[in-house]
């Protein structure tokens, strides 16, 4: 696109003074010789300063409602995160304690198995449950807060 | 660099770290100050970009949410207000997306096209915003009838006083790109307006 130099000048004033020295240099004398781009430099000024006039606040009820649910929402990100880091902990221990006590349990059961003269099959599924369970419960657990889910922001419409 | 522009430039840069280790622990002090400090400019970017006062106050408050939430992506290298408005403009962009299937980007890219596309009515803003102040009127009817990508250029520009790298870090758009929509926008303000030539 070819632009002649009134464009040009016209298209330095719009960035509002963001123009390198240079250019500042030739815009000045430009404006000097080009009554037109004066007018428009007087023009976007008028504007400019118009544009400066026009206010819209925040209103204090505003502010203080964004202050409290920030608040509250910094509240719940801390229990939140604490309440995984506890599920983290518990985690780790079952997981430990777990793999510690497999080889006992599953002596334990195999010894049972062979008293009681069960077939294997009987009392490795009975120690295979009895090594899930505490898992299970615990999913069924999670999964029933799940079907609960806490909705916040636009979607739920507390704005106020 | 000269020595007052070197403890200037020094100074912005402490300033933002302070914010960006305050937004990692998410002090509540902090955030409650950049909510006062910036309640006018975000609540006044957030009312052009939407056109709608209630859906603006609406996003004030969810954009200072996601403050909270994604502080820690804030580095402290640029200015905390561009970053703060590229959230509040992501946020509204999501929320657009979600209540249309036009996003605002979508919006923009017409608006690209069909520069002279009809606003919506405004007069309740603006009566709003102005209070029958006739002058004020004319000129915030002007503005907001602007294609979205110009009124914001405009907004970040001569209202929020945003440099122009900013504002292409804000939309996300190349600096020519800034540059010509502030012409374009300025010149199709002006020419509703009955200034000089557009």
């Amino acid at each position: 696109m070819i632009r002649n130099v009134h464009d040009e000048a016209c298209a330095l004033i719009a960035l509002g003074g963001a123009v390198s020295p240079t250019q500042q240099a030739w815009l000045r004398m430009h404006l000097e010789q080009c009554e037109a781009c004066r007018l428009y430099l007087q023009a976007l000024n008028d504007v400019v300063g118009a544009l400066h006039s026009v206010t819209i606040s925040a209103d204090f009820r505003l502010v203080r409602t964004s202050q409290m649910r920030v608040r509250f929402h910094s509240r719940s990100l801390r229990e939140m995160r604490q309440r995984v880091w506890l599920v983290g902990m518990a985690c780790l221990g079952v997981g430990i304690s777990g793999t510690l006590t497999a080889p006992i349990l599953w002596r334990l059961f195999a010894w049972v198995g062979q008293m009681a003269g069960v077939p294997n099959i009987v009392w490795q599924a009975g120690f295979m449950f009895f090594f899930a369970l505490p898992g299970m419960i615990v999913a069924v657990l999670l999964l029933a807060r799940g079907a609960h889910p806490v909705k916040s922001g636009i979607d739920s419409g507390q704005w106020s | 660099m000269n020595a007052a522009a070197y403890y200037f430039t020094n100074g912005m840069e402490s300033e933002a770290s302070v914010i960006a280790r305050g937004l990692r622990r998410r002090d509540p002090e902090l955030l409650d100050r950049l909510i006062e400090q910036f309640q006018h400019r975000l609540l006044r970017y957030l009312v052009y970009l939407t056109r709608n006062r209630e859906l603006a106050e609406d996003l004030f408050q969810e954009t200072w949410i996601r403050v909270l939430e994604r502080g820690h992506r804030y580095d402290g290298k640029h200015e905390f207000s561009t970053w703060l408005y590229a959230v509040a403009r992501n946020l509204t962009i999501d929320y657009l997306r979600k209540i249309n299937p036009v996003s605002l980007d979508g919006l923009l890219e017409q608006d690209e096209d069909h520069a002279s596309v009809e606003p919506r009515d405004v007069r309740p803003l603006a009566l709003d915003i102005l209070a029958q102040r006739q002058q004020l009127l004319r000129i915030s009817e002007a503005l907001i009838a602007l294609p979205a990508e110009y009124r914001e250029a405009i907004v970040l520009r001569f209202q929020d006083e945003l440099a122009l790298e900013e504002i292409a870090i804000v939309t996300g758009a190349r600096l020519g790109t800034v540059k010509s929509r502030l012409y374009r926008g300025l010149s199709m303000l002006m020419e509703r307006l009955g200034g000089a030539r557009a």
